[in-house]
């Protein structure tokens, strides 16, 4: 040990330092996670500087406290530019040194040799990790290696590098998978009131994404932007417990961090999808949520000095989002063919789609999932808003098998909606409004999905096209969503083989349909209540009519 | 927001061979003719200003010990830096490290130090 010791200190007898040239600025103000720096002219925005704590200690006391402090060039002033501190601003001082660093070599801020851009580390090392919007490993599991640096900050796609959306990304839930599918590459706005639902959609899109092959199954980023630690501590468990997190990536910039890094995380999001789109690998990451962001950008403009507009959000805060969900891309085959989708969160207040963030990410999305807190009150789950729900470009991703199924329920569920205030006078009603409503409540009942259970493509399908056919007329209305459970365990057990080629072929062909009406069929006859009407769709009108009638004829004779 | 009148006066001072009293009487004369001979206190503020924020970053050079100030202030203008007295700064352990126009020259054996236990501690 003696022999090491005296090895390093003639090292460092003989240590010939060598010069280095660097820009520096000096502190002139901070205050509020934002530092105003004189000099730095040489800077450009999204750079990243660096807090040179030791430049006035003693090496002693540079060594304690040997953390470094970056900060993010967010305004370029006259005579000197203003900084959002990346870590404890309350080690920054007035007077502190700053120095700009150095791009990496082989970068493209390296060639146009401006300093270093922020960037953080992306890589397939990544995976199963929970990290902070610096890239830095937050769950106690060591340090990620293997790993190479991206800017946060990219230019987007352009038009020749992009192909159309028509890869389907399974949700497991059945209401979107039928009504508002998402293809790759797509994105997708869920929006709704607080507790409604949001994040549960999110997190089962994740869990379902175990049901996909593993050669196609994207790679999940979960990113958490102002959430509490407690609510990203459980999604992580339960990822974790379902055995998601093999193929999901937690990015996290809870409530108690800066201001800058709730800005920073949906950008950390996107540069690590993209990481796998360019691999030719599809990814999905979801912004949980973006409303926070936007108070976030708020925040730190408004200490920048930026002027505020509409609601005190800053002039860019469109842009802000814009220049983020244009990151979500399909590419063209000659690109490699790989996706990044795009699930953004918007939180509204009481309902309200019409204020400013909302209505901006509406325009930009090519759809949303519109979650009614009316209807989640009602133990409609997912609580999803039919009439204001709409996805512009997934219909054409969707299966075949899908589309056949599921084309008429939208319509069927919009006119229930329609009609559901005339349930109450039930008794009045004619016997084609009753038979409206009764398959109304028979679909929304069918459609309901208890929370963590997302089902494979082939179930859905297959429930759906029962729902349809007419297979659930055999029991009470409120009792479908039982009927259903169990047609999900009796197809498992009994239609294997049919769910298998519906799975593998992605169509319902005729021969497929015949052994699929075989199999309800039997279901029917096994379970439904020996009282009630067969289940043939045409013999059905007749004798559920019946008994209307007869209820009618016996009002009106009174 | 600094007045555009000291900046320019300030880069114009700074050029060689400036002659500061004629330069203000010029300014003086045009400030005249424009109607804004209201704007001298403030452009005086605004030069002061400037002249404190610049102050900060002068050339200063530092040696860790004074035996080596000789041959830091050779390496300094060498590199452009025009000082003509060194400050001793222990802490700097061995070497020099100058700033200048908003630059830092560093050949101190303290930053090679601390660099070389980040990067012992970063591959532990």
């Amino acid at each position: 040990m003696e022999s090491i010791i005296k090895k390093i200190e003639q090292e460092i007898a003989a240590l010939t330092p060598t010069l280095r040239e660097e820009e520096t600025g000096v502190v002139r103000a901070t205050g509020d996670g934002i530092a105003e720096i004189d000099g730095l002219e040489g800077a450009v925005m999204t750079e990243m500087v660096l807090f040179d704590p030791t430049f006035d200690r003693t090496l002693e006391e540079a060594l304690k406290d040997s953390d470094q402090i970056y900060g993010l060039v967010l305004n370029l002033e006259e005579d000197g530019v203003r900084v959002v501190i990346l870590g404890d601003s309350s080690k920054v001082y007035e007077g502190m040194r700053v120095r700009r660093v150095p791009a990496l070599a082989g970068t493209a801020a390296g060639e146009a040799k401006t300093g270093r851009l922020l960037s953080i580390p992306v890589g397939d090392e990544l995976v199963g990790r929970v990290v902070n919007p610096l890239g830095e490993p937050v769950d106690g599991k060591g340090p990620i290696k293997g790993t190479k640096l991206m800017p946060i900050e990219r230019e987007a796609y352009g038009v020749m590098d992009r192909a159309p959306v028509n890869v389907p990304l399974h949700t497991g839930i059945k209401a979107i998978d039928a009504m508002i599918p998402i293809g790759r590459g797509q994105r997708e706005l869920i929006i709704g009131d607080r507790g409604v639902g949001k994040t549960t959609i999110a997190i089962d899109t994740i869990l379902n994404q175990k049901s996909e092959p593993e050669a196609t199954r994207p790679i999940c980023i979960y990113v958490a932007i102002g959430q509490k630690e407690s609510k990203t501590a459980r999604i992580v468990a339960d990822l974790t417990e379902a055995g998601a997190m093999e193929y999901t990536i937690v990015v996290t910039a809870p409530a108690s961090s800066p201001a800058a890094f709730q800005f920073l995380a949906p950008f950390a999001g996107a540069t690590i999808g993209e990481h796998f789109m360019e691999q030719g690998k599809d990814a999905l990451v979801i912004y949980d949520d973006l409303s926070k962001q936007a108070v976030a950008y708020r925040q730190m403009a408004l200490l920048l000095r930026r002027p505020p507009g509409r609601e005190a959000y800053p002039g860019d805060v469109f842009y802000l989002h814009s220049r983020l969900l244009e990151r979500a891309a399909k590419l063209s085959k000659e690109k490699g063919g790989g996706s990044l989708t795009a699930l953004p969160i918007i939180e509204t207040q009481e309902g309200d789609i019409s204020a400013y963030i909302p209505t901006n990410v509406i325009s930009i999305t090519d759809g949303q999932i519109f979650l009614l807190a009316d209807l989640f009150n009602k133990g409609q789950r997912p609580a999803i808003d039919v009439g204001n729900s709409v996805s512009r470009v997934g219909s054409s991703a969707q299966t075949k098998a899908m589309k056949k199924v599921s084309g008429k329920i939208k319509l069927e569920l919009a006119q229930f909606r329609e009609l559901e205030a005339f349930m109450q006078f039930a008794s009045d009603l004619d016997s084609e409004t009753k038979k409206r409503i009764d398959s109304g409540q028979r679909m929304t009942q069918m459609l309901n999905q208890p929370q963590g259970k997302p089902l494979p493509f082939e179930v859905e399908s297959a429930v759906i096209f029962a729902a349809v056919n007419g297979y659930f007329d055999s029991f009470e209305p409120s009792q479908t969503s039982a009927a259903e459970v169990r047609l999900q365990d009796f197809l498992q057990r009994e239609a294997k083989d049919v769910l298998k080629t519906i799975r593998d072929s992605k169509v319902i062909e005729e021969a497929t349909e015949a052994s699929l009406r075989a199999a309800l069929d039997k279901f029917v006859a096994r379970m439904a209540p020996k009282t009630e009407a067969t289940p043939d769709a045409k013999a059905d009108v007749t004798t559920l009519e019946m008994p209307v009638e007869a209820a009618e004829g016996i009002e009106s004779a009174e | 927001m600094k007045n555009p009148y000291a900046q320019a006066l300030y880069n114009a001072a700074q050029k060689d061979g400036a002659d500061a009293k004629d330069l203000v009487a010029r300014l003086v004369k045009l400030l005249e003719k424009q109607g804004r001979s209201k704007l001298l206190p403030s452009i005086l503020q605004d030069l002061q200003r400037i002249e404190a924020r610049n102050a900060k970053v002068d050339s200063v050079v530092e040696v860790a010990h004074e035996k080596d100030s000789a041959h830091a202030l050779k390496e300094a203008n060498a590199l452009g830096i025009h000082a003509t007295k060194t400050h001793t700064n222990p802490t700097l352990i061995q070497g020099w490290r100058a700033t200048a126009q908003g630059k830092l020259f560093d050949r101190s054996a303290k930053r090679s130090l601390i660099e070389l236990y980040r990067n012992s501690i970063a591959h532990h």
